[in-house]
């Protein structure tokens, strides 16, 4: 067997039966993610059509065509209407299967719009790259037995590669002295001011104070979110997969306390993609509720 | 699913993976929600960010004068009470390059204009850099004031730093 394909296996799990919690667990972790492009679509769309007028930074298709069209005639917000429409069709599986794909265009064009004022804000890049494995999953896996493999196993596949090609920036951008601790004292005072800016006022936390302090803590802190990225690609392998998301969960709270920086999908998509939640609905439930089995 | 369904499903996750690299290659890493995830890449580098101070109570003379992060004047505007987010704000000022007027007046319209109303707001640029080998220095400098009539530009800067046209 070729590693492709034993990783493939990790990911898929074909020799292992469907069970009803599988399903429910989909269903509920589907409905996530529909509520999260809904709200990213109408939180973008109401921001750019109240506060955008200018394109500052064009990220993606509006390199190519002028996105600053979004920020008139409501058309933003037609795109989230338009977005949340779709998105809930594809949920319930009355449309065509090929909806989720023009959701992802759609997102897609309502991110650059929103997000053409110079930041490029990661947080939300697993909703959308699961939108997307959605989008390739009802298209190519179609159906309740393929479907749930397909759509879990490539977005846990794109989050371990994101979290470890993370890493690999870092040691290409900067080298093997990344973790020094100054470059964290650097970013702490970046991130203050955007602090003073949202808020008025700045207090540094405890944890910011004794990185501040003592290098050394700052050199650590920096050092076990590194390797923490570094080993990311590992929950790629079913029994390893609970306890590398473990440490990714705790990295995060790492950096919302050291660079005040949330990541609450984030943190929360990995919550449910990290561990086998459809085992303990199994003990609960012992047939696929018929709704289910409709939305599937 | 099958073992036959899940060699397709890496095959297809190979092309996805295909796509990503075309996307992401000649756009500096980011098409969303591709990316390979360069934030914090470059350690070490000087940074600039952004905050609005309120100076409505200050002398002119008083405005324009650079400072640092221990002495700056003015309050601080909370910007996200006007719903508006820092870090665009941050952005937006660090990432302008040529400061024509339409530029400047997305910035007073980033707010509702009404806000003002007799209010003298300072749009300052905060420059951060480490200091020899045991501290951070957070430069102020006074960059745009916003007032209900328009915007005016730090008269002490040259007016070439407000229109790079080579900026890297």
């Amino acid at each position: 067997m070729k590693w492709v394909e034993k990783i493939g296996h990790q990911l898929f799990e074909p020799n292992r039966n469907q069970s009803p919690g599988e399903l429910i667990f989909f269903k509920i972790f589907e409905l996530f993610i529909l509520i999260y492009t809904i709200k990213y679509a109408w939180e973008w769309g109401i921001y750019t059509q109240l506060r955008n007028t200018e394109v500052v930074l064009p990220l993606g298709i509006a390199n190519y065509i002028d996105i600053s069209i979004l920020f008139q005639w409501n058309l933003a917000l037609i795109n989230a209407a338009v977005i949340t429409l779709l998105s809930s069709i594809a949920f319930t599986r009355m449309g065509y299967k090929w909806f989720y794909m023009v959701v992802m265009v759609l997102l897609h064009i309502q991110y650059v719009a929103r997000f053409s004022q110079g930041e490029i804000p990661h947080s939300m890049n697993l909703i959308g790259m699961s939108v997307l494995c959605f989008a390739v999953g009802a298209i190519w896996f179609p159906g309740k037995k393929q479907m749930p493999r397909f759509v879990l196993g490539s977005i846990i596949f794109f989050i371990g590669l994101g979290y470890t090609s993370a890493f690999i920036a870092k040691l290409i951008g900067t080298g093997i002295y990344w973790f020094d601790g100054r470059h964290l004292w650097l970013w702490i005072s970046e991130k203050s001011i955007d602090v003073y800016s949202s808020l008025g006022y700045y207090e540094p936390n405890i944890l910011q104070e004794l990185a501040l302090t003592y290098l050394p803590v700052a050199s650590i802190i920096l050092l076990i979110g590194w390797f923490t990225e570094l080993i990311g690609f590992t929950m790629w392998w079913k029994k390893l997969r609970p306890f590398t998301t473990t440490l990714l969960i705790g990295m995060h709270f790492g950096i919302t306390l050291t660079m005040n920086i949330r990541f609450d999908s984030f943190v929360m998509q990995l919550i449910l993609i990290g561990f086998p939640w459809y085992l303990l609905i199994d003990k609960y439930v012992k047939t696929t509720p018929k709704w289910v089995e409709r939305l599937m | 699913m099958t073992e036959k369904e899940s060699k397709r499903g890496m095959k297809v996750i190979g092309v996805v993976l295909l796509v990503f690299a075309i996307l992401v290659a000649p756009h500096e890493g980011e098409f969303w929600p591709f990316s390979i995830y360069p934030m914090f890449s470059q350690a070490g580098n000087p940074w600039t960010r952004a905050m609005i101070l309120d100076v409505t109570d200050y002398e002119d003379e008083e405005i324009w004068k650079q400072r640092t992060i221990d002495d700056f004047i003015g309050d601080p505007v909370a910007v996200r009470s006007y719903g508006v987010d820092g870090i665009d704000l941050a952005n937006f000022v660090s990432k302008t390059d040529r400061w024509t007027q339409e530029r400047r007046e997305a910035l007073r319209s980033m707010f509702d204009l009404k806000v003002f109303n007799e209010k003298k707001w300072l749009v300052v640029k905060a420059k951060g850099h480490l200091a020899g080998q045991d501290s951070v220095a957070v430069d102020i400098i006074p960059w745009v004031l916003l007032t209900d009539e328009g915007t005016e530009l730090n008269p002490n800067i040259n007016r070439s730093e407000y229109m790079e046209v080579d900026k890297p």
